[in-house]
């Protein structure tokens, strides 16, 4: 890439303003991955807390179904079942946690009471109630487990994102950035060594211009001398000549 | 269908059969399984239950049903279809006041059919899929429910029991199904008319004398642990839920171990509830055991496992002070059901994969 770029001061301004942002970038994108790893944490603990309690409650509730389909009977324990039309409500909204926006779910008429299952309380058991309470608390597990694994799965992705960005930045980016800004330097130097170079030369060669002109110009002059001299030789004596009479 | 829900010929004890009928009972009460059975049955997989039934009392429903089910679904339709010929031998045996007495107490499959038809309707089931369910052991024929199951509305279902026991009680409850949308009310009414006609025309009206001896003294109070024990049972649900309901509206009349007043007090009170029981001259030793671990555990199911084994044993005793009498019809009735849940238990026990022990601790033998 360092190749690519014309080495000039404006690409050097331009490449270093960039390695600026990446470094803040890089910064704040390290923080953030550090701090999603946090959260992270603290989901995780409470995600392995979910999915045992999960396991748990599904264990006891195939238990109590089992328990009142083997006492009850299948057929009594479907009919029990069959006396409620009204299915759970659950409404899903979203938080943020440090900008990754997880579900939250909340749930409704899970949990019932004696009169609110459907079937009558007089001819029914307790095989039956237990069965009905130990599915209604394997539901709300599983609703928490799907809150709490949902947020676990979007943060995990939100940290790998974060973690390819500043992977990016620091193995890919910024060295490439820092690679131009070396070779536009190295360039840029090395113009301006030339350039001293050359000025240098032509500094050398007009001063031996100008030497050499001053030289000649000093030969000519001395030679101009001569030349006055000689002439001035050949008109004296004719004046030496008129001037004792003259006088 | 008998349409009053009573026998036409009802009439006094003397113009009823109970030599007769107690007779055939017992005949039927010899070939029910006994102990050894059920410990060849617990160390037997679904299919070999299904054998061994094939062999057994239970041949020709395990052979009419073989094509339509398998596995325990089949055990459990052979074993239903079953307990209502038999039952239904009773009331074509017995006459007047007997089938009066024994017909009252099958009307808890009339119960157990109307519920399921009703729940059909309103989970808007094709009726196909329940009549299996049926239990065609009560007073109800077979027309009338399968009239029933045709009706597209519970309401019209409610209507074609017009000449029955049953209208009444329905149709009060029907508005407040209206209201909740909720089959909790009608499926109530249905319990407790089952449960208040019992002792109807039977327990002599207050200020008139109970009898204190002889056969319908030892059935009335047969019944009358009967709805104690459904009473208690309820309460103790109520207690436990911790849900606000009124009790009272749970209670059944006709027994001797509540009265309906006290019932909100002991109700709010789980200890004082469990005292309450345990300190009933009748009934409080053969249920000290289950009382007991009641207060220490949080489940009821071994206290109403307690209830279902005092309740059996009340009729086999009441069976054999009068032998000849409606106590040992009701003993027999009480022994077939006993039976069939036994075998069904074994067998779904052995599907869902309970061990022996756990199993065997859920049987309620004699």
């Amino acid at each position: 890439m360092a190749k690519d770029v014309k080495p000039t001061r404006k690409n050097l301004m331009e490449i270093e303003d960039r390695i600026e942002l990446s470094e803040r970038g890089h910064g704040t994108l390290e923080k953030k991955r550090d701090g999603l790893i946090m959260e992270f944490m603290d989901i995780l603990d409470k995600a392995q807390d979910v999915r045992g309690d999960l396991a748990d409650d599904y264990d006891e509730a195939q238990k109590k179904i089992n328990m009142a389909r083997a006492m009850e009977g299948d057929v009594a324990v479907r009919g029990a079942a069959a006396a409620l039309q009204e299915h759970p409500e659950i409404t899903t909204e979203s938080k943020n946690i440090m900008g990754v926006v997880v579900p939250q779910i909340e749930s409704s008429r899970v949990s019932k009471s004696l009169d609110e299952r459907g079937y009558g309380i007089m001819g029914t058991s307790a095989r039956i109630d237990e069965a009905a309470e130990a599915y209604e608390d394997l539901l709300e597990s599983i609703i928490l487990a799907a809150e709490v694994e949902t947020a676990m799965k979007k943060m995990l992705r939100e940290i790998e994102t974060t973690k390819r960005r500043v992977n990016a930045l620091e193995f890919k980016l910024l060295p490439e950035l820092k690679d131009s800004q070396e070779y536009i330097e190295q360039k840029l130097e090395e113009q301006e060594r030339e350039e001293t170079f050359r000025l240098k030369k032509i500094k050398e060669k007009k001063e031996a211009e100008e030497a050499e002109e001053a030289a000649r110009e000093a030969a000519e002059e001395a030679e101009a001398t001569d030349e006055e001299d000689e002439d001035l030789d050949e008109v004296q004596p004719d004046t030496a000549a008129q001037s004792p009479t003259g006088n | 269908m008998n349409a009053s829900g009573s026998n036409p010929e009802s009439g006094t004890l003397g113009a009823s059969n109970p030599e007769y009928v107690v007779g055939r009972v017992r005949s039927r009460r010899a070939s029910l399984f006994a102990d050894e059975d059920y410990r060849k049955l617990i160390r037997m997989g679904p299919s070999g239950i299904a054998r061994f039934m094939e062999e057994s009392e239970y041949e020709r429903e395990i052979n009419e049903l073989g094509t339509r089910f398998s596995g325990v679904d089949l055990i459990e339709h052979a074993l239903n279809r079953n307990l209502a010929k038999h039952f239904q031998d009773l009331l074509d045996w017995s006459e007047g006041r007997l089938y009066d007495l024994i017909a009252r107490y099958l009307r808890k499959f009339d119960v157990w059919n109307l519920k399921t038809i009703i729940r059909g309707i309103y989970t808007d089931t094709d009726p196909e899929e329940y009549q299996t369910d049926l239990i065609r052991a009560g007073e109800l024929d077979d027309r009338t429910l399968d009239r029933l199951m045709e009706a597209d509305e519970i309401e019209d279902a409610i209507e074609m029991l017009s000449r029955t026991t049953y209208y009444e009680p329905l149709m009060a409850a029907y508005e407040e199904f209206e209201e909740t949308g909720a089959l909790v009310p009608l499926e109530n009414a249905l319990d407790r008319a089952f449960y208040e006609r019992l002792l109807e025309d039977v327990s002599r009206p207050p200020g008139q004398e109970q009898p204190q001896e002889g056969p319908e003294a030892r059935y009335i109070e047969f019944l009358q642990a009967e709805i104690d024990f459904r009473n208690a049972r309820n309460a103790l649900r109520l207690a436990r839920s911790g849900a606000d309901l009124d009790p009272a509206s749970y209670y059944i009349e006709g027994g001797v171990l509540f009265e309906e007043s006290e019932l909100n007090r002991l109700v709010a009170d789980y200890d004082e509830l469990i005292d309450h029981i345990a300190e009933n001259k009748r009934y409080g030793d053969r249920l000290s055991g289950a009382l007991d671990r009641l207060r220490d555990a949080d489940s009821l199911i071994q206290f109403e496992h307690a209830v279902d084994a005092a309740l059996l044993q009340y009729s086999d005793t009441l069976s054999s002070i009068y032998p000849v009498s409606v106590s040992a019809v009701l003993s027999y009735i009480l022994a077939k059901e006993r039976e069939v849940e036994n075998i069904r238990a074994i067998a779904r026990g052995r599907e869902v994969g309970l061990d022996e022990s756990e199993i065997e601790e859920e049987l309620v033998i004699l």
